[in-house]
């Protein structure tokens, strides 16, 4: 049991794995093909490099997320203050339904469903509304119930006592909320903005619909790049993706583990 | 005791509430308007009637979601449960390894399946190498496109059910183990039944992204393997303003479709929930 | 008596992370047994338990099971049933179906696991519960289902972890009673796991007190009350005095610079020893026809009885009285030959039996379920 599971996990990871690894070497190969490895060569990424369209989509790629991450942290914490203190369950879990439909919905629909407004209203007021600002509303929009998902459950767990046991010791409500409450609810905003951030950066779906072409991200850049004729320079771009995520992933790692031995060693002391 | 709110916390929702009204309602109410009316804005069933010129694309495009969630969960329910049975760091390592892809682009993902199998890729050059004459055509295949949807999407199924047999009391191991329960007879007897929550999430996580593809289909069917998602993005991204309306009508019943298969997994798992939050 | 040895563990040992859980210990059980092992969290009694149930290997020594060796036989071979700490109770699975859970995995014909069921139930007083799933039942009921659910394989040994230790006060006497009579009714050893003292008391037919990975006394709960053999004993079993003492001679022994006749012998001439006497064993009388006098630093009302601290020469003593008497007036002290129980010097000496710092709330602090999550972090 022990060695059929070690193999398994050994056989499935490479597998998830073949495919990149495969397009990692070949972005150094020197000649532009899998007939023969000629070499190891930064060729193509100069080539990427040289290639000013890709740096700019990453820079919109970049403005993007921030913006709508940072709108969408904003709303989504006074929405979740919002729902915590509401009383009507029935007007909450109707917030909640609605909030969570680009959640729930394939990507698709949600951008083809925004495409038809921006397209609607477009055509009434006889303007192309998309662009930046129709990428915008959309990112800032289904990332809301994520960065709402990350924050409620804070309110949530807060204990309400607190804010009495504040207020008993001399707190206004106002200071009893900045004082006790917000530092208790701001990991949960920073796990929101992150994720809104993310989300932004990866979409390609819903961008493919409200996106005009004076404003590419990154991922449009590479469907554009990939529709036709397979170019080099894309596994180098593919290459610095993953390599990025990768020192992120193991950052984040590092980080989170420290934290999480020194809890531990917190606990036995 | 009811405690009065300030008038920030009473308001704090609004921007919310008007912003999902105009961006998540409106956009619907659109969909809802152009599937019912035609090109001069007349209400009309025309589009609906036409749905049925699509039935082969449906059946199809759920027939290959249907095919992929299902080896997903073949290979991904005992991924998660070795994962999770393995050691604490080892642990760590897989579960890098397992996120890594979920963060890399779907495309980067696609693009690089493509290179491995496309007629010039890798695996026929190396093909050709070994002698053979005519490239081996995978690209154009429902296999494919299948396969494309797995090692896309594999990481989705595998998430959720480690989370869940991870989360597992190891009590009810060794209170299956204490009844006489082999360890393999206890998989199936106490951890399939107890996770079954962290599997219906993952079959939802795999199977909505694959009925509703349009990359992948694109990329590995190679323009042959056309699924509901490619009538979609057509319909919008390529022809006429008019294609909007049947291109609403199918984005509508697609989202009734995922609506109702949702409800029905959320009244599976709710009826377990009560045994599982314990 | 060697023949009904069931069960028999010798040169057991077991770490955890480097840290000594059992150190070489030896215990047999025999059939028929109400056994209890008792002791403070992370004494190794859970332990104990697991090595026997087979959810934990031994690090040195040796399991045996009606005379084979079972080290290393997997515990669903094991002919032991568990009921574990918090039940572990299948949630996917009702009533019936989490009791029927074993029968059915050694294939007992239906009809047969019908009537087992049933009558397992009728006697644990579930019946009617049959359809309900456990995260419907309270405490008490799932404690009945788990208990149903190990008994109905007719196990030749039942291996109890705390069971009560969820239940309420008055929940927990009608659960002892009633566990004592299946135990009975049944004929099936029992080893069961306590840290509370008089639940092990008046449940068991052998106490086996352990401390520290070590077994500290085995006997029958009146032996070990009477007879503690060491300090660590006297004191987790009961209230205790505990004074420092020398044997004069046999019967003779001098403590609290007195001279007391005694019952207990056997010990070197002026040799250090341990005395112990019991609160309730010592008689308040008047000042000039005590043996001691000292003086009263604080009473406590108890109900049935006052709880005075008395001062004799600087060492406070626990008194347990019937009659009222006055803080800080002085009082004389009787004790009977046979309530002076004498012990050797062990490890354990001058660690307990002082009341001295004696605080109720301090007590309560360091007894009940808060070293609960450390002994069970550490297995």
């Amino acid at each position: 049991m022990k060695v059929f599971s070690k193999i398994y996990l050994v056989l499935i990871f490479l597998l998830l794995y073949a495919p990149i690894l495969v397009l990692i070497v070949f972005s150094f190969n020197e000649k532009g093909s899998f007939a023969a490895y000629t070499g190891v060569s930064l060729k193509w990424y100069r080539e990427l490099f040289r290639d000013s369209t890709a740096l700019d989509s990453l820079r919109n790629s970049l403005v993007l997320a921030v913006s709508s991450a940072a709108v969408a942290t904003g709303i989504g914490t006074f929405a979740a203050l919002g729902l915590d203190r509401m009383r009507l369950r029935w007007l909450k879990n109707s917030i909640s339904a609605v909030t969570n439909i680009p959640m729930m919905n394939p990507d698709i629909v949600t951008g083809v469903s925004m495409m038809l407004l921006f397209v609607a209203v477009g055509g009434i007021l006889q303007t192309d509304l998309t662009g930046f600002f129709s990428m915008l509303i959309a990112h800032i929009t289904f990332s809301l119930p994520y960065v709402i998902l990350s924050i409620l459950p804070r309110f949530k767990q807060f204990d309400r006592s607190l804010r009495e046991a504040a207020m008993d010791l001399g707190c206004t409500p106002a200071q009893s909320f900045f004082k006790i409450e917000f530092p208790h609810i701001l990991p949960g905003i920073v796990t929101g903005f992150i994720m809104a951030f993310t989300l932004s950066l990866d979409d390609f779906v819903i961008s493919h619909f409200v996106s005009s072409p004076d404003f590419v991200t990154l991922p449009l850049y590479i469907y554009n790049q990939t529709a036709h004729k397979v170019k080099y320079s894309m596994y180098a771009l593919c290459t610095l993706i993953i390599l990025a995520i990768l020192v992120l992933l193991l950052l984040v790692n590092f980080v989170s583990g420290i934290g999480a031995r020194g809890k531990r060693k917190k606990e036995i002391a | 005791m009811k405690k009065k709110l300030s008038l920030l916390e009473r308001m704090a929702a609004v921007p919310h509430i008007v912003w999902i009204a105009l961006f998540i309602v409106g956009p619907m109410l659109f969909v809802l308007y152009f599937a019912f009316t035609d090109k001069n804005n007349q209400f009309s069933f025309s589009n609906i009637g036409q749905l049925g010129n699509y039935s082969h694309i449906f059946l199809l495009s759920v027939l290959f979601a249907l095919i992929a969630t299902a080896v997903c969960l073949l290979i991904g329910y005992p991924l998660a449960y070795f994962m999770a049975r393995s050691k604490p760091s080892t642990q760590r390592i897989l579960m890098i390894l397992l996120m890594l892809p979920m963060w890399v682009s779907l495309l980067i993902r696609t693009y690089s399946l493509l290179v491995l199998l496309d007629n010039g890729g890798l695996i026929n050059s190396l093909l050709k190498a070994m002698g053979r004459k005519e490239p081996l055509k995978i690209i154009g295949t429902g296999f494919a496109v299948v396969l494309g949807m797995i090692y896309d999407f594999l990481p989705y199924m595998v998430l959720p059910i480690y989370t869940s047999i991870s989360k597992l009391d190891n009590r009810y191991l060794e209170a299956a183990a204490d009844l006489g329960c082999t360890p393999v007879g206890t998989i199936f007897r106490v951890v399939l039944p107890l996770t079954v929550p962290g599997i219906l999430s993952g079959v939802t996580m795999v199977f909505v992204p694959s009925i509703s593809t349009f990359y992948i289909s694109q990329k590995l069917g190679g323009g042959k393997m056309e699924l509901i998602g490619d009538t979609i993005e057509r319909q919008f991204k390529q022809a006429t303003a008019n294609a909007y309306h049947v291109g609403a009508a199918l984005s509508l019943v697609m989202m009734i479709l995922i609506l109702i298969s949702t409800l029905i997994m959320n009244k599976i798992s709710d009826g377990d929930e009560g045994g599982v939050l314990v | 008596m060697n023949q009904d040895v069931l069960i028999k563990l010798s040169g057991i040992t077991k770490a955890f992370d480097g840290e000594t859980v059992l150190d070489n210990m030896d215990l047999e059980i025999h059939d028929k047994e109400f056994v209890t092992l008792l002791g403070p969290s992370g004494c190794g009694k859970t332990t104990t338990l697991r090595i026997i149930g087979g959810f934990e290997t031994p690090d040195a020594g040796d399991v045996f099971f009606d005379g084979e060796r079972i080290n290393d036989v997997p515990a669903y071979k094991r002919q032991v049933n568990t009921v574990f700490q918090r039940y572990a109770l299948f949630p996917h699975l009702n009533v019936y179906d989490n009791v029927a859970f074993g029968l059915r995995l050694s294939h007992v014909p239906k009809a047969e696991i019908e009537t087992r069921v049933k009558e397992m139930l009728e006697m644990t007083g579930l019946r009617g519960f049959e359809a309900r799933k456990p995260s419907t039942l309270s405490g008490g009921q799932q404690q009945r289902v788990a208990i149903a659910r190990a008994l109905v394989n007719q196990p030749r040994v039942l291996l109890l972890d705390e069971p009560l230790g969820a239940l309420d006060l008055k929940l927990r006497k009608d659960m002892q009673n009633e566990l004592k009579r299946i135990q009975h009714a049944t004929g099936i050893t029992f080893i069961y796991v306590t840290h509370d003292q008089e639940e092990a008391l008046s449940m068991s037919d052998t106490v086996v007190v352990m401390s520290r990975g070590k077994i500290q006394q085995i006997g029958t709960p009146t032996d070990i009350y009477n007879e503690p053999v060491n300090a660590f004993v006297a004191d987790f079993i009961g209230e205790s005095n505990i004074l420092d003492g020398i044997m004069i001679a046999d019967k003779q022994a001098k403590f609290a610079g007195q001279t007391f006749v005694c019952v207990d012998g056997g010990f070197e001439p002026n040799e250090p020893v341990d005395i112990v006497i019991r609160p309730e064993d010592v008689d308040v009388v008047p000042v000039e026809k005590g043996m001691l006098a000292g003086k009263v630093s604080s009473v406590t009302f108890k109900g049935d009885y006052y709880e005075i601290i008395v001062d004799i020469r600087g060492f406070k003593w626990m008194i347990e009285t019937s009659d009222y008497v006055a803080p800080e007036t002085t009082i004389g002290l009787s004790i009977d030959p046979d309530a002076i129980h004498v012990m050797k010097k062990s490890e354990y000496s001058g660690m307990f039996g002082d009341y001295s710092t004696f605080s109720e709330e301090m007590d309560h602090l360091s007894d009940p379920d808060a070293g609960q999550g450390a002994e069970e972090a550490a297995e």
